[in-house]
């Protein structure tokens, strides 16, 4: 089919360019901003998961990118453990804490989910906020280690981050991909279309929106890690933050849910708005790239609920008739 | 041994009996109708059969198996599927995912359910709207595609609430069709009608209930002369138009 070999080549062309961007870009900033876009569409990505194709809509997923980020960075600072183990190590409490969160909160639908799974997002932060053995309110500094990819510490130039982050961000794609041809994507999307028909055709719905939540907590919690290895100082406030996981939401809402790239594109729109705001106006103007995603989101809402991707494949649409 | 058996059945929702010790049996390879007027509990014994409600009391044997207390998604895996009188079909989703997300049930693997939905798509003629959306279809395909889920799933039983109501004669007949189809390809039916034209002519055995109580059970042709099911359905219309004049 030429359709597939065309999107194989787009992919691979993407892929390449990608891979040569902080070869032939050596400013640090525009290497950062991509480091950001990296990690805020694996984030969307990860939301996807049970957000988009399952459509459990969480708003308490900083939940799981803190426990990523204080997992690895606890285990690092206590018992000396590279942060990859912890970065793992943080995936697999992730997925535990889903189960804990997921088993009660599943019971209740549409709306009430999202209230309970912010409720639980705020309970996090203030246990955090308070629990001295990790650092409490201050937050945690991370040891600064030689550069080593070992201990994913990198002082000189981001470029291996950069790497890194498009290596969970290639993962997470890949994973999102698989999902979406398998019998998992099928449930999860028959799930959110319709829970008793669901049921009738043998789908055991608990179990798999355990499926979705658990990995969706988990590439998210990798996020949280690398997140700690690459800012180097973690508190409750930049990784439990309810807004974290409002604007993950924005981010697929925005590019388009239930698909492989509606989080892609949405980080793309919504990461770079964010990071020039903030460099035009500094702490001043903290919110003003929100008072923008509000706009966009309401736009889109409006004119093309199906998020940015379906406007691309109207005119896809379009194209062929 | 019956394949389904139903034995002194109960469901009540608080004060009202809607079935009220309730026995039916379907063997296999039968296409057992089953009838009443509005509200006579056709539709919660199907729910009950199906595990959607918890029965009050009683038992659902299949294969001999104690199913009652089973919840929906275990009883489809057991070989029952159902569907259901008002279509939910994943109207987002193309007609072909539709289907898949039934064959899924009986395979792990994404290109053995396309095949599998394929065929089930091929057999209830549903293979030329294969790429709509299954929300763009009219009644009577929804009414279809509705079944052709449940087939997928690969039943031994099968569990048709009302598949045929809302349609017009043409397509009424074309649904007949198919469930005869599905009975030669293997698969016993219990179906709910409303109509009772629609059961009488494919059903060996039909069931009456009436306020929750199964009032006969025979052949078809015998029902239609039972003194209890004539005053089932008429009586009420008797009743009203003696009054109206």
């Amino acid at each position: 089919m030429g359709g597939n070999k065309n999107k194989w080549i787009w992919l691979a062309i993407g892929a390449i360019l990608l891979l040569i961007y902080p070869l032939v870009i050596t400013l640090p900033f525009p290497r950062h901003l991509m480091i950001m876009i990296f990690l805020y569409a694996t984030l969307g990505l990860a939301w996807n998961m049970i957000g988009g194709y399952a459509g459990q809509i969480s708003l308490g997923h900083a939940v799981y990118f803190g426990a990523g980020a204080y997992t690895s960075t606890l285990l690092l600072m206590k018992l000396g453990v590279t942060p990859w183990l912890g970065m793992l190590a943080g995936g697999l409490i992730s997925i535990g804490l889903a189960f804990v969160i997921g088993y009660p909160c599943f019971k209740l639908a549409g709306h009430y989910f999202a209230i309970a799974t912010i409720a639980i997002g705020e309970i996090a932060q203030h246990w955090m906020l308070n629990w001295d053995w990790a650092g409490a309110a201050v937050g945690l500094t991370l040891p600064i280690l030689p550069e080593s990819f070992l201990n994913l510490e990198f002082h000189t130039s981001k470029m291996p981050y950069y790497y890194i982050a498009f290596g969970i961000f290639a993962l997470t794609i890949y994973v999102t991909y698989r999902i979406d041809r398998s019998k998992l994507g099928y449930y999860f999307k028959a799930i959110k279309g319709d829970l008793e028909a669901a049921r009738s055709l043998g789908i055991n719905v608990p179990r798999y929106k355990f499926y979705a939540l658990a990995l969706s907590a988990f590439f998210t919690s990798l996020c949280g890690s690398f997140y700690a290895q690459y800012i180097l100082f973690i508190d409750p406030d930049s990784v439990f933050p309810l807004m974290l996981s409002i604007v993950v939401c924005l981010i697929a809402t925005l590019g388009g849910v239930g698909t492989v790239w509606g989080p892609v594109i949405g980080a793309y729109i919504l990461i770079p708005i964010s990071e020039f705001t903030r460099i035009q106006f500094g702490g001043g103007g903290k919110g003003t790239d929100l008072i923008i995603y509000g706009f966009l989101i309401m736009v889109i809402s409006i004119y093309q609920p199906f998020g940015v991707i379906g406007i691309a494949k109207r005119f896809k649409k379009k194209e062929s008739e | 041994m019956a394949l389904l058996e139903v034995k002194q059945l109960t469901k009540n929702f608080g004060g009202l009996m809607a079935n009220d010790h309730i026995d039916l049996f379907v063997q296999e390879g039968e296409i057992v109708g089953l009838i009443g007027p509005n509200g006579a509990g056709k539709t919660t014994l199907f729910n009950c059969i199906a595990g959607f409600y918890p029965s009050s009391s009683g038992q659902v044997l299949f294969q001999g198996e104690d199913i009652t207390g089973l919840l929906s998604n275990e009883i489809c895996l057991k070989g029952i599927a159902r569907t259901f009188q008002l279509v939910r079909v994943f109207k987002d989703m193309p007609v072909l995912d539709n289907v898949m997300i039934g064959a899924f049930n009986r395979t792990g693997s994404a290109s053995v359910a396309r095949k599998k939905a394929m065929e089930v798509l091929e057999f209830c003629g549903l293979m030329a709207k294969k790429g709509m959306l299954a929300g763009g279809l009219t009644i009577a395909d929804k009414k279809r595609l509705e079944l052709a889920k449940a087939f997928a799933t690969g039943p031994t039983l099968l569990l048709l609430d009302e598949a045929m109501a809302g349609l017009n004669q043409t397509e009424t007949a074309e649904a007949v069709e198919l469930v005869k189809k599905i009975r030669k390809a293997g698969v016993t039916i219990l179906l709910v009608e409303h109509v009772m034209e629609v059961v009488m002519p494919i059903s060996n055995r039909v069931v009456v209930l009436d306020y929750g109580r199964k009032i006969a059970e025979d052949t078809p042709e015998k029902v239609i002369h039972n003194e209890e099911v004539i005053k089932a359905y008429l009586g009420d219309k008797y009743h009203a138009s003696r009054r109206a004049h």
